[in-house]
């Protein structure tokens, strides 16, 4: 057991070294969702004044409506990229590194999955500190609660990373990947609208939505900074994670090879 | 350190603040003919009862015995027993009274009659009118001054504030205010009368020993267009530090510093936001929430909305009994 | 004889429907240095893969000390050391960054895993340069830092895959010298993929010849060379395998 927690906390520390060498990936994980806070959230200032809706007690500004659809937003991203980097490193050849340790498969990608996640838990604190000093402000306790909540989430972001860096084995292929995954997951939430104004507009956007599990995500977040149990949320993004991470681990077994190229 | 962070979140999850408030809240729900009775200690309505056509301006008697409502289509300000709630009497307020004010001591109600351009002084004990001013068009805020001296009122059409002396019944200064001036008050230590104006968007600030105007404060709320900015009911805290102003349909409470005059917060609230009340302590500030038919309560310390609960249609005025 | 560390026994391997390996066998022992040749596209880098569990063996069985790789891959690949033929070490890392990461893969105790750095360290003599990240470091300082990463958990079984490819001679001569003393001193098994016929020594190394996925040579290289009667290890490759080494 002692074996596979240090291999863990050896895949943590080195995913965590490498981000810290890469300032223009801190950078851009930073910018992404303070852009959207700070220049598209501002025009909709009082455009969600009309109803109140749970976790809400009051009223909300449209910054702090989107705020955790901006937190889950970091963490797709982040599960991307690191999807993208485990491409990278199978074709650079690291991946073969970490699968030939003498611990089980799955733990070593799960340990590689955990890795990704304490990333996006700098990503998310550090863009949640400079939400605060504009002035958009979560319960104290939140910050705190927030953090299993994050770490289910990321778990099922960086499930879906995994299954897609299992099928799509070639960078070159990831671009068209991006559009197809993130921008729909992204767009079809909760994230940018609550679901009862998806409704307004389409019925079946609505339905789209609330299926997506993404959405779970976000909802599972948004009431979390407010220290509420999102039971929903929690069940859904938990049947995600497992749905997601069996089909990847099936797609990293060892009958399947590690390239799709043949060898040599 | 992973352990101590789960025990946090058991507790979060787990433990609500424990609330110390026990006020007892009053709304007239002007559509619903009701009043909405909130109990500030589980901050849920507990009672709701009839009390006449279209109520609206709403206050209790010093002693925290009688609940006086104007139910305006009634033509009548209604007492109610606190206790109880009964209706105790009605008292000759005139024709379509929609607001009024008690004197410090509560002997006296002072309440505008709009489509007669007066202001009617009724005797609260004799329950009798003692006395009607004729004053400008429209009258609509009225206000007292902490020593019961001075009455003021504001009219519509006039876009005047009056200042009345109480032992004579006489207007004997009129000060000129931003377009549709709705309500006034005075500071506690007696100093300085603020008039907000609907359509003028504006707060006029008087210097009382003078009559003169010491400033215009006005509003301006990031994403809302400027004609929604519409400062209706007022709130000036007991030390003379804050002043907050419901804007109406801005759907926003201003928090303005009192002594430097500077907008020190814009907080969202419920849609129309019509009249405030604090709390006993003075720790919260209630607002009415008119076309969305909610109260939301202001943490005055914090300058933070925490909350907003529903009550009837169109809620118009509010009072805290301690 | 002592248990081989490596055995394979009828070994095959398709890709699709195009056979990589076709019924390998071989038998590999201790304090021994195998060259692995092969043109491109042999089998090479497919043998090693399966001898990695990095694919899964089909048909046929390799076992690593008496380790089936498929049915007990854990103390399979607790004997094996590997150095791969890309490049596999973070750049932006430090080379004592680099190796604590794998010492950690390895489920290795940290005060282990110092002891065992500093062994490694001191014997290529790579000490000046534990703390540049690997990014700063020479192709031949790079190996070395694989080679050194490879060996830390004292494997029984190194496989080395075209190591010294994009090395310029002197250092791929040092490299093919420090390879042959692993095997030489330490006792390791040494099996070494390449298609450079002169980085095998004729008096002391075994041979193996893949071509087109069939193991085509298989023993001591001399034995090799009397067998086909040869003078020269290059006319037996071109023999066997119809191209021309290098």
């Amino acid at each position: 057991m002692n074996a596979w927690w240090r291999c863990l906390s050896g895949v943590i520390l080195r995913e965590n070294l490498r981000f810290f060498h890469q300032k223009g990936r801190f950078f851009g994980t930073l910018v992404r969702p303070l852009v959207w806070l700070l220049v598209f959230a501002a025009g909709f200032r009082a455009a969600l004044g009309v109803s109140i809706i749970p976790p809400y007690e009051t009223y909300i500004t449209y910054e702090v409506y989107i705020l955790p659809g901006l937190v889950g937003m970091v963490q797709l991203f982040n599960g991307m990229q690191n999807s993208l980097s485990i491409v990278y490193d199978t074709e650079m050849g690291s991946m073969r590194i970490l699968l030939t340790s003498p611990l089980p498969r799955w733990w070593l990608l799960v340990s590689k999955l955990l890795a990704g996640v304490s990333v996006s838990f700098f990503q998310v604190y550090a863009f949640l500190g400079f939400a605060y000093l504009f002035g958009i402000e979560m319960p104290p306790m939140g910050y705190l609660s927030t953090i299993p909540a994050l770490l289910l989430n990321g778990l099922m972001l960086g499930s879906l990373g995994l299954l897609l860096s299992s099928k799509i084995r070639q960078l070159e292929n990831f671009a068209g990947v991006m559009n197809f995954v993130v921008f729909p997951l992204f767009f079809i939430s909760s994230a940018l609208y609550p679901l009862w104004k998806m409704r307004e507009s389409s019925e079946f956007l609505y339905y789209l939505c609330a299926f997506n599990p993404f959405t779970h995500g976000v909802e599972m977040i948004r009431f979390a900074l407010y220290s509420h149990f999102n039971a929903t949320g929690v069940g859904w993004v938990l049947l995600a994670t497992v749905v997601f991470l069996t089909l990847a681990l099936r797609g990293y077994r060892p009958e399947r090879g590690l390239s799709r190229k043949r060898g040599e | 350190m992973p352990i101590a962070i789960v025990r946090h979140f058991a507790l979060a999850l787990l433990l609500t603040p424990p609330v110390l408030f026990a006020d007892t809240v009053y709304v007239t729900n002007e559509k619903d003919n009701t009043v909405s009775v909130i109990d500030f200690d589980t901050l849920k309505v507990v009672n709701t009862f009839s009390v006449g056509q279209r109520p609206r301006g709403i206050a209790l008697s010093p002693d925290n015995k009688i609940l006086y409502v104007c139910v305006s289509d009634d033509d009548a300000i209604r007492a109610f027993d606190v206790e109880n709630l009964e209706p105790l009497y009605d008292l000759p307020s005139g024709e379509n009274p929609e607001t009024f004010v008690l004197s410090p001591s509560g002997d006296r109600i002072y309440t505008s009659n709009e489509s007669d351009n007066i202001v009617t002084v009724i005797d609260t004990s004799r329950r009798s009118v003692l006395n009607q001013i004729d004053v400008g068009v429209e009258p609509e805020g009225v206000a007292i001054s902490p020593d019961g001296k001075i009455m003021i009122n504001t009219s519509e059409t006039t876009n005047m504030a009056h200042w009345i002396d109480t032992e004579t019944f006489q207007i004997f200064e009129n000060s000129l205010v931003g377009q549709r001036p709705r309500d006034a008050a005075f500071d506690l230590d007696g100093r300085r009368l603020w008039v907000t104006a609907e359509i003028g968007g504006t707060v006029s600030v008087f210097d009382t020993a003078s009559y003169e105007q010491i400033i215009e404060l006005k509003f301006k709320i990031k994403g809302i267009r400027q004609d929604r900015v519409q400062p209706v009911g007022l709130y000036l805290t007991r030390d003379g530090k804050l002043a907050f102003f419901a804007l109406g349909p801005a759907n926003h409470v201003a928090v303005v510093d009192a002594q430097t005059y500077e907008v020190l917060d814009y907080l969202l609230v419920g849609r129309r936001v019509w009249k405030l009340a604090p709390t006993a302590d003075e720790k919260f500030l209630l607002t009415t929430n008119g076309v969305s038919g909610d109260v939301s309560i202001i943490d005055i310390e914090n300058m933070k909305v925490i909350k907003s609960i529903k009550v009837g249609r169109f809620p118009w005025g509010v009072a805290v009994h301690e | 004889m002592n248990q081989p560390v490596l055995s394979a026994d009828t070994v095959s391997y398709q890709y699709g429907g195009d056979a990589a390996l076709d019924e390998v066998s071989l038998e590999l022992v201790s304090g021994t240095f195998t060259a692995l040749l092969g043109p491109n596209g042999a089998g090479k880098t497919t043998l090693i893969s399966l001898i990695c569990h990095l694919i899964e063996t089909r048909q046929g069985s390799i076992r690593i000390c008496g380790h089936d790789v498929r049915t007990a891959p854990i103390p399979a690949l607790q004997q094996i050391g590997i150095v791969f033929q890309q490049p596999t070490l973070d750049l932006d890392l430090s080379v004592h960054q680099n190796l604590h990461y794998f010492a950690a893969l390895r489920g290795m105790p940290r005060n282990k895993a110092t002891r065992q750095i500093n062994i490694e360290i001191e014997r290529l003599e790579i000490g000046d340069i534990v703390n540049k990240t690997v990014r700063q470091l020479n192709g031949g300082h790079r190996r070395r830092v694989e080679i050194a990463r490879a060996l830390l958990h004292e494997p029984a079984l190194l496989l080395l895959d075209e190591p010294t490819v994009g090395l310029d001679i002197p250092t791929r001569q040092q490299f093919v010298a420090y390879a042959h003393s692993l095997a030489r001193e330490r006792d390791v098994c040494v099996l070494w993929a390449s298609h450079l016929i002169d980085e095998v020594d004729p008096g002391n190394d075994n041979l193996l010849i893949l071509h087109q996925g069939k193991l085509c040579a298989n023993g001591p290289a001399d034995k090799v060379m009397r067998e086909h009667s040869c003078d020269r290890l290059t006319d037996v490759y071109i023999k066997l395998t119809g191209e021309r080494g290098s």
